[in-house]
């Protein structure tokens, strides 16, 4: 384990990894992490403006909110916030094996967060159907009978526009976990490069936060 | 520009992390148990700093914020420009005259607190006229 700060003899333009339009690693690293910084900025942004507004109407209907919600199964929601939670901590363990050279739990950590994100949507799944099946649908396509509070379409607008974005996240993100699952079976990672992990982790963090505050604010209005 | 967050520097290890990931659990099985309780209006309150806690042990452990000093300034700063937008709206919220209540599809019979089609104050749900709290 090197303590340096800086580059390593090593890393001087030596690495396969490294491009051409940086000084070395640590160069190529940082700027990565920058950029991914910013883009999770907006992202927090986008979620902001759809929190806030998800705000305006549950203060606005607070009744249609309480009574729309208990459409939802808390037991679900707070299973996939577990797995959630659970697949952050994995993917960080797959940072912390490539950077002391641990090949095969870089690939097991990866492999376990792909499965948690898998059961993540399947839940999901499972949670929708429910709701395509009740006709608690957003809008103008609210077809559930038998309310006897008005206006919780309200609230079905903003849990699809909501959970839908964050899901189709954490789609994604399975997607980039795979890919970074084929080169860690290449054998790309390593103590000297794991940017591709550390980034990635950063935005598999980030849908995990937006979770966070997703679940009790959808799940547990009381 | 920060080194930080450069390699080989503060490996964090396994019982650190799993020692957040206990916490965040934990902190998890609270927020489910305080949605059974009552706090009046502080309810949301409640559940929301339950949240943020989690969310700093995320950002500080997990997104390794607590060293990364250059990165936690343009995370921070974009919780800034959030706080601003949340800010601005309430303003707006709070200050406003009226604000319409949706279309509702019939049949229904009353909304709560706000008769249909009538303007209503946004901040209390009351019909308009009717003296803020």
């Amino acid at each position: 384990m090197s303590t340096a700060t800086h580059t390593t003899s090593a890393d001087h333009g030596h690495s396969p990894f490294l491009q051409h339009h940086f000084r070395d690693m640590d160069q190529q690293f940082n700027t990565a992490k920058i950029g991914m910084w910013l883009f999770l900025v907006t992202e927090i942004l986008m979620f902001g403006g759809l929190f806030i507004g998800y705000g305006i109407m549950h203060a606005s209907h607070p009744q249609a909110f309480l009574a729309a919600h208990h459409h939802l199964d808390r037991t679900m929601g707070a299973i996939n916030t577990i797995v959630l939670l659970f697949s952050s901590f994995t993917m960080v363990m797959a940072i912390w094996a490539a950077q002391t050279s641990r090949k095969g739990l870089v690939i097991l950590f990866l492999v376990i967060t792909l499965l948690c994100a898998a059961t993540f949507m399947g839940v999901k799944y499972s949670e929708y159907s429910h709701k395509f099946h009740e006709g608690l649908l957003p809008g103008k396509y609210y077809t559930h009978e038998g309310d006897t509070v008005p206006g919780q379409f309200l609230f079905f607008s903003f849990y699809f526009m909501m959970t839908g974005l964050h899901g189709i996240h954490v789609l994604l993100g399975m997607v980039v976990i795979s890919w970074l699952i084929f080169r860690a079976v290449r054998g790309d990672f390593g103590p000297d490069y794991y940017g591709p992990l550390d980034v990635t982790g950063l935005y598999w963090h980030l849908v995990d936060l937006i979770w966070i505050y997703l679940f009790p604010l959808m799940y547990l209005i009381s | 520009m920060s080194q930080s967050a450069s390699h080989a520097a503060h490996i964090t290890g396994p019982k650190t992390y799993g020692a957040v990931l206990l916490g965040l659990l934990v902190l998890t099985v609270i927020t489910v148990q305080a949605s059974y309780i009552d706090f009046g209006s502080m309810n949301t309150v409640v559940a929301l700093i339950i949240a943020t806690i989690k969310a700093s042990l995320v950002a500080l452990f997990f997104m390794h914020l607590r060293h990364d000093k250059f990165n936690a300034v343009i995370f921070v700063g974009g919780l800034l420009f959030l706080s601003i937008f949340i800010i601005w709206t309430m303003f707006d919220l709070g200050t406003r005259e009226t604000i319409l209540p949706s279309n509702l599809k019939e049949p229904v019979l009353e909304f709560p607190g706000a008769p249909l089609n009538k303007p209503v104050r946004p901040s209390t749900g009351q019909p308009a006229g009717t003296p803020a709290p």
